[in-house]
This record gives C-alpha cells, structure tokens and sequence, in this order.
C-alpha cells in the first residue's frame, strides 16, 4: 500500500524537504525555503581540531534534527519522535504507522539507500527521507533528492536506520501529529531570524558565526600540515565545493535557499525591506559560489602552493565581512 | 534580441569548450541529446567541471542555477541546457 494523497516533491535539503513534506500532507501550505528560514536553518561553523573529524572541516547549517525542533517550537505544530534499540521492534513500529495511514519520516545512513547509485553512495549517519507506504516486503521512499518515489527492500532500510558510528540514527522515525488551528507567521519568522542573526553574529563561541568563517578564512592556509600528501588536501580543498553545492544545500552553502525564504517572508509579513535583503543574500551566494570553483579548480589540479591558499583564505574573509554587515541589517530591519 | 535554438546550442557548446579549456573538441561533434556526465559524448564531463560550467552560464546568460537538483538536471545534455535558458529568457521578458 501506498499511503493515500501522499505527494512526493524535490527538495533541495532532505531534512527541511521531509518536514515539509510532512506538513504538506498534514494540510499546511509551506515551502521548504519558509521552513528553513523558520527553522534558523542558516549557519556556520569552522572545526579545526575535533575528535569526531579526521580533518578541518566546516559546517553552513544549524546541527541535524534541530531544524524539526525549531519548526515545532515556531509554528507550534507536534511531531511524534521515536528511537530504538531494537530493530525488529523499530520496523513493526514503522509498518504500524504506515498501516495507519502515516507518513513516517526516517533517520538512516545514505549509504544503505540503494536506490542510489553506488558511486554516489557515502556514509552520512543524517540522512532523512519519508517512507510514504509498503509493498511487497519493499518500502516506498519519498527521498527529496529523487525526482521520483523509489522502492526499497527491508534489510537495506534497516541497515540504513540502525546504522552504527557518528550521530548514528538508532531507528529514529517521525510523524506529524498535530496541526494548530491557527498559525503566527509574523512571530514564527521573527523569531526564526533573529535567532539565525544571533547565532551569526553573537554566539559567543570563536568557531561559530561569522567569527567561525573568519576562523576558516585565517586556518585554512594551515590545512597542508593536516594532509597525508598533495593527493590527500586536494580532496580535502575539493570537498569544500561539495559542502557549499552538493549536499543539499540548494546552492552556494544555503544562502540560495534563506535568500528565497527572505523574499517569500517580505511578502507574508509586508516587509519589503527583506526583499532588498534577499536580492543582497543572492549576490553573497555567488561569492560563496566563486569559492566552491576556485577550490574545485585548485584542487583538480593540484594547484595547492601557498599562494593559493593565501586567495583562498582572503575569498572567505571577505565572504565574513560581506555577511557580517548583511547579518547587522538583517537584525535592525526584523528588530 | 533573441537567438535561435540551433544557434544557442553552439554557443553553449562553445563555452563549455573555452570554459574548460579542452579546445581539441570540435562543437559540431558534440551531440545535443547524449549525456555529458559518464557517457560517450564528445565532451564527458566531471562533477568538477559542473561547477565551472554552471558559473560560466550564470556570467554568459545572467541566470542563476540555484539549486543542486536543477541543476544535476539543467546540464545533463546540451538540450537541456538549451531549453533551461531559452525558459528562464522568455521568463524574465
């Protein structure tokens, strides 16, 4: 069976693509650029010496899961969670839910999705997708990053929900409970930017924000002493083209996706003045996206010296200082 | 003034060639509908030189691929190249 009405759509990011969808299907008419930008969705954070990274690497969104939290906070919809331990009772859970006509977010390891081809496949502890029905012994995936709904069978599914290592998923499964019968989106985007604005411009922790990007911009010349040989820190500098344009960030490290969220927000808040804002995010983006090509030209050509990095380090200072001054604006128009 | 299909396409064949440096390629062997990525067209691409292309088409047209998904889908073949532009200048007119 296939849940009924149940509408598979793309989405750029799988997490804020499978809240939508959700909420989709419960009767709420959202896009995922006005969840994500609810959701305090944009970020930064640089980690230079972390136990869990075997390399310096940074992140452009808030932390996996806390998007779902953000959006039940703001607009005062519930999800019911649930995780486990034991598998067999995590795929009886979910095939209930299903049975009852629920659309169940699920936590996996992209790895496991073979429905993907195999040389696109990596470990990624955090990825979400809905499962929308099943037939056959086959689950029925609504994965945003798919143009179509896939099958899956469910031994893979299980591997990829039960899935050992970093931020493992331990069977976690979501669904949307309730709706509210009203909601406030003056205060739900309110809220959901003044919160980004602060985590940008104020936490007051060196590697997050904008001091998180100065950080990058200044260590990222010291990233050579990291790397095994030239082989290994070209991979390392290409990723960055991967972490800002390829892993559901819907371009240029989700400054696309908030730019969209702030032009839809003028609009349903009248505030005209986060048009100008989005027009002015859409510009930084493609400076984000001139340092996704200069890294993946450097480092398809092993192009690493010095010199390199040093143009490198100063795109991304300059990227700190463009966003800063827009992150200040963005603060004084929501205040 | 705007261009014909045929003569969009040589132009995007053109950029792709001058943007990634592989003059040896002549435009008229590339095929319109033949994959780019991992297929045996006369250009075959890497998931490096997407990039380079999608900002060499952002400069050219003045068009944004934003999204990662359009965009997997927008270079996929000089056709769909060609009908992602032609779509986005008859929007924007």
């Amino acid at each position: 069976m296939i849940i009924e009405n149940f509408n598979h759509k793309m989405a750029a990011h799988c997490e804020s693509g499978t809240i939508t969808s959700l909420l989709n299907h419960g009767g709420l008419n959202i896009t995922e650029p006005m969840v994500f930008g609810i959701a305090s969705g944009i970020f930064f954070g640089y980690f230079h010496k972390m136990k869990s990274f075997a390399f310096p690497t940074f992140i452009v969104r808030n932390k996996p899961g806390q998007m779902r939290i953000n959006i039940e906070k703001r607009l005062g919809v519930r999800f019911k969670t649930y995780d486990f331990k034991d598998p067999v009772k995590g795929q009886q859970t979910l095939d209930l839910l299903l049975h009852q006509n629920r659309p169940t977010a699920a936590q996996v390891d992209f790895f496991y999705m073979d429905y993907v081809p195999s040389w696109e496949r990596v470990h990624i502890n955090v990825h979400f997708l809905v499962v929308a029905g099943k037939e056959n012994n086959r689950y029925i995936i609504s994965d945003a990053y798919f143009p179509k709904m896939v099958e899956l069978d469910a031994v893979s599914l299980e591997k990829g929900r039960f899935a050992a290592g970093n931020m493992s998923p331990k069977g976690f499964i979501f669904h949307l409970d309730k709706l509210p019968s009203e909601i406030d989106y003056h205060k739900a985007i309110t809220k959901g930017i003044k919160k980004a604005c602060f985590y940008m411009l104020s936490i007051p922790i060196p590697f997050l924000g904008i001091k998180g990007m100065r950080m990058f911009a200044k260590k990222v010349v010291e990233w050579p002493q990291f790397a095994r040989d030239t082989e290994h820190l070209s991979h390392e500098i290409m990723k960055i083209n991967i972490l800002l344009e390829d892993q559901g960030t819907g371009g240029a490290g989700f400054r696309f996706m908030y730019a969209t969220f702030l032009q839809q927000a003028a609009a349903m808040i009248s505030k005209p003045e986060l048009k100008e804002l989005s027009g002015e995010l859409m510009e930084i983006g493609d400076g984000w996206r001139e340092i996704s090509l200069f890294s993946a030209r450097i480092g398809k050509n092993r192009d690493l010296g010095p010199a390199k990095l040093k143009q490198l380090s100063e795109m991304i200072y300059d990227r700190a200082d463009v966003e800063e001054r827009f992150f200040k604006s963005l603060s004084r128009v929501i205040k | 003034m705007s261009e014909s299909l045929a003569d969009l396409k040589l132009d995007i064949k053109k950029l792709i060639i001058i943007t990634l440096g592989i003059d040896q390629v002549d435009p008229k062997d590339v095929d319109d509908e033949k994959p780019l990525f991992g297929g045996d067209n006369a250009l075959t691409l890497d998931s490096v030189d997407a990039i380079e292309i999608i900002m060499a088409i952002q400069r050219t047209y003045g068009i944004r691929i934003a999204d990662q998904n359009t965009a997997r889908q927008v270079i996929g073949s000089i056709n769909s190249i060609a009908r992602f532009i032609s779509e986005q200048q008859s929007n924007s007119t």
